[in-house]
């Protein structure tokens, strides 16, 4: 949520910290913040509202709300403490609710003759800072007591409803097979029977997808005078799944998914009447409000042992004292018990952990010191399928192999995803073997680069066959003549999990050692091999010194893959291989660098072969 | 022939476990195909949570009620079922490390299945202070020679209650670059909501715990700095053999 500061000002007397101030105050007692933007002369804080804080802080009034608490500053006046009375009811408008699951209150205003025209400055630059559009006065309303609130609303033009003995009749009922609805937005929706619309009278069609969009036919116009007023309380799942349905989410739909309070509503209604008539004049009529459903007044209690029981904290009565009167949750104390009377738009405070929460971020969760757990009187048990795993692990890493992590989604197999976002590779893999047969086919391809004879690869891995679940070893092994092959590996690899018997202990393995990872080459490389006639004395490292000398930066890899002696002298081959960091290497570039390497080997005496 | 080499990964498990069982913690594993109760219901993310969208978790074809799990948090539930059948009462400690997956496209932060490691102690005398103290020490010997502080900020996950964000700095000369006097976002971590506990079978009146759900994949990132989160799976030696 989008939140300006000096919007956020009209809530103190006080001048508040910077937004930088701000962003930390709120970061570290209530919620993160995505980033601090400067907007004009403001500056705008993208506020990351946690789900259980969407019934109240998707608003200014609750972000500075939190302000208030954290930074112990006052509010000048709190639109939801402040009595909203609505007054005179009128007999204009009637509203029928079918189903109050779906609609547990809905409350509106007729106002007549209002002049539509564009914003005073203040409200449209608001609203712009923000990140929204600015429209007509009267939407702009609207919209603002939305963000500054938390309380949807939507305005109908009653010159465009049909009125029945002077009266209009809204009625809020599932919408019918078939139904559709042109919105604000001008784009046709398809309504279907889980939908809730507000119909204009009872045989007439949508005239507003309820808590999502209003209707284009009944919209506000430029020639729009009297107006009907609409903010109701919506079902917040029941407006998810339309939401989704429709793919149209709205600032509307994102506050009533998340649940808000009904007894917000008549404060949204009466801040946004007061708010049209001084910017577009108007007479109030009056009022109706339908409300089925009352919710209960809840209580919820804690005590400060408890608190400190489940923080670890040494927080005092006073303490929490403090934290509930600065959050303003109005409570009664009985020795080190706190009764509070939960405010109605507080939906998220319902058992003791969710107050030890407010007690323990508001306190500040620095206050909470590092304690380590108590020993306990015995060891934990050893998990027999870890000490497998371990040791099986370190018999093949003995045996050469590398450990690889291969994809569980595979081409075929007894279990398909269902809704696999990419499509491809839907089915869980009933074997290790496929993935692992295409690892080592990629890794034989780098192998020069690795510098190994033969690559052995394996993975302990999860895979679904014959109706159930198991974790599994596989192994995977290059054809190299003179190497072992896989079926020998295996026998061998067989042969050590039939003799393991899971200890009292682990054992000790060994960790990495490595510091850091180097980032390697994603381009080709180039292998050359050069051979030599060398005398008896040569050590194979030394002619290596000469080609690293020789070959630079590009050869990445260099090592000696065959030697052996006749009639005194020692025949040496070498395999090279280059690669850059920066491009694809030429063979006439590898040429040139070869060229180098055995014109200094000769200089050397070397019969390069 | 050369010795080969351990996955970072399971290098950091073995490592993981080895600190943690020295603090009580024994280590479980549990199934990646889940059904609903173990991944969502149990652990109070009601039927119309966002994260059960579509689009978040893999669904299986004529299987309803099952998918992918989307964190190893099923395992608390079933770690705590477990126990609580076979008659054994808290202190419980256990890590619990596996693949996890997310419906999403993958980029270089981002994969559809990834490591996690839940870890979860539930007593009498369990507190959010002893959540900060056992991470602090498991970050203190992971980071070997590093000074380690941990800070907490508000969250909220539906499992716990109160919530928590946990950042770590590193101090001192062996740091890498990148990570030292930095605060990095660990983890999410908080006090197992009594809901939790009594789905499990687990009485909140008496117990409390805390739990919380690190990703390994990002833990080896930093460790080892490491830049693109994909070659962790890639299964590609030009990776795994510099481990």
């Amino acid at each position: 949520m989008k939140i300006s500061r000096d919007w956020l000002q009209t809530y103190f007397k006080d001048p508040l910290p910077d937004a930088t101030a701000l962003g930390e105050a709120l970061t570290f007692h209530a919620f993160e913040i995505d980033g601090i933007e400067h907007i004009g002369t403001d500056d705008v804080l993208d506020v990351k509202v946690t789900p259980n804080r969407g019934h109240d802080c998707l608003s200014h009034r609750g972000i500075a709300k939190e302000i208030s608490a954290i930074l112990e500053l006052p509010m000048q006046a709190d639109p939801l403490r402040t009595a909203a009375t609505l007054e005179p009811a009128t007999p204009s408008i009637t509203v029928t609710i079918e189903d109050p699951t779906f609609c547990p209150r809905f409350t509106s205003a007729f106002i007549k003759g209002v002049k539509v025209g564009p914003s005073p400055d203040w409200l449209r630059i608001r609203l712009e800072t923000i990140g929204q559009r600015s429209i007509n006065n009267l939407v702009d309303a609207t919209n603002y007591v939305m963000f500054d609130v938390g309380q949807p609303l939507h305005a109908f033009d009653v010159g465009k409803l049909a009125a029945t003995d002077g009266t209009y009749h809204l009625v809020v009922r599932n919408a019918k097979s078939g139904e559709t609805m042109i919105g604000l937005d001008e784009k046709e929706y398809a309504l279907s029977p889980s939908m809730t619309i507000i119909a204009d009278g009872a045989d007439r069609a949508p005239v507003s997808i309820a808590g999502i969009k209003g209707g284009k036919p009944t919209g506000i116009d430029a020639d729009t005078e009297d107006i009907v007023l609409e903010a109701a309380n919506w079902n917040g799942p029941a407006i998810r799944k339309t939401s989704q349905a429709l793919k149209l989410r709205t600032d509307a739909s994102a506050r009533f998914e998340q649940v808000i309070s009904s007894e917000i509503a008549p404060h949204g209604l009466v801040a946004a009447v007061d708010l049209i008539q001084k910017i577009a004049g108007g007479g109030v009529v009056g009022f109706t409000d339908q409300y089925p459903i009352t919710p209960a007044k809840v209580v919820v209690s804690v005590m400060t042992s408890s608190i400190n029981a489940t923080l670890g904290s040494s927080f005092s009565d006073s303490d929490v004292n403090d934290v509930l009167r600065k959050l303003d949750l109005a409570h009664v104390q009985e020795g080190d018990r706190y009764d509070v009377h939960v405010p109605a738009e507080r939906l998220d405070l319902a058992i003791p952990e969710d107050l030890v929460e407010e007690v323990g971020r508001i306190m500040g969760y620095e206050k909470i010191l590092a304690v380590e757990l108590p020993a306990l009187p015995h060891p934990p048990a050893i998990s027999s399928s870890l000490y497998t795993n371990e040791r099986i692990r370190e018999h093949l890493v003995s045996q050469g192999f590398s450990e690889v992590f291969t994809s569980v989604f595979t081409e075929a197999g007894e279990r398909v995803i269902a809704n696999k976002i990419d499509g491809v590779r839907p089915y869980l893999r009933p074997s290790l073997k496929p993935g692992l047969a295409e690892a080592l086919e990629r890794n034989i391809r780098t192998k020069d680069l690795l510098g190994i004879k033969q690559v052995r690869l394996f993975e302990i891995g999860t895979i679904w066959k014959d109706g159930k679940e198991s974790i599994t070893v596989e192994i995977a092994v290059e054809k190299v003549k003179s190497e072992k092959t896989e079926e020998e590996l295996r026998k061998d690899l067989d042969a050590t999990i039939a003799s393991i018997s899971v200890p009292e202990t682990y054992d000790v393995l060994p960790l990495s050692e490595t510091e850091r990872y180097q980032t390697f080459s994603r381009y080709p490389f180039i292998v050359r091999d050069i051979a030599l006639w060398a005398p008896a004395t040569t050590q194979a490292e030394s002619v290596l010194d000469t080609i690293r000398k020789e070959a630079g930066d590009l050869l990445v890899r260099s090592a000696v893959f065959d030697r052996f002696e006749k009639e005194g002298r020692i025949s040496y081959a070498f395999r090279l291989v280059f690669q850059s960091f920066d491009k694809t290497l030429t063979d006439v570039e590898v040429n040139g660098i070869m060229e180098k390497v055995s014109a200094a080997l000769k200089a050397q005496g070397f019969e390069i072969r | 022939m050369q010795r080969g080499h351990v996955h970072p990964i399971s290098s950091l498990i073995r490592e993981a476990n080895r600190i943690f069982y020295e603090m009580g913690f024994a280590f479980a594993e549990g199934p990646l195909l889940e059904d609903e109760w173990h991944n969502f219901d149990a652990l109070n993310v009601p039927k119309d949570h966002p994260a059960r969208d579509m689009q978040d978790t893999f669904f299986i074809k004529d299987e309803p009620g099952m998918v992918l799990r989307t964190h190893t948090s099923n395992l608390q539930i079933r770690y705590m079922e477990e126990q609580v059948k076979a008659g054994v009462e808290p202190p419980y400690r256990v890590i619990v490390p596996g693949k996890v997956f997310r419906n999403e496209a993958t980029d270089m932060t981002h994969e559809a299945e990834f490591f996690q490691m839940e870890g979860l102690a539930i007593g009498t005398d369990v507190t959010l202070a002893n959540l900060k103290g056992t991470l602090a020490r498991f970050f203190k010997e992971l980071f070997k020679g590093a000074s380690v502080e941990i800070r907490f900020r508000p969250s909220f996950f539906p499992f716990t209650e109160p919530s928590v964000e946990v950042d770590m700095r590193l101090v001192g000369e062996h740091v890498p670059e990148k990570l030292r006097d930095r605060w990095i976002e660990m983890m999410g971590a908080g006090m197992i909501h009594p809901n939790v506990l009594k789905n499990a079978g687990v009485d909140p009146t008496k117990y409390k715990g805390f739990a919380f759900g690190m990703g390994l994949d990002r833990l080896a990132l930093l460790r080892w700095s490491i830049d693109d989160v994909r070659l962790m799976h890639s299964a590609d030696l030009r990776f795994i053999n510099q481990f």
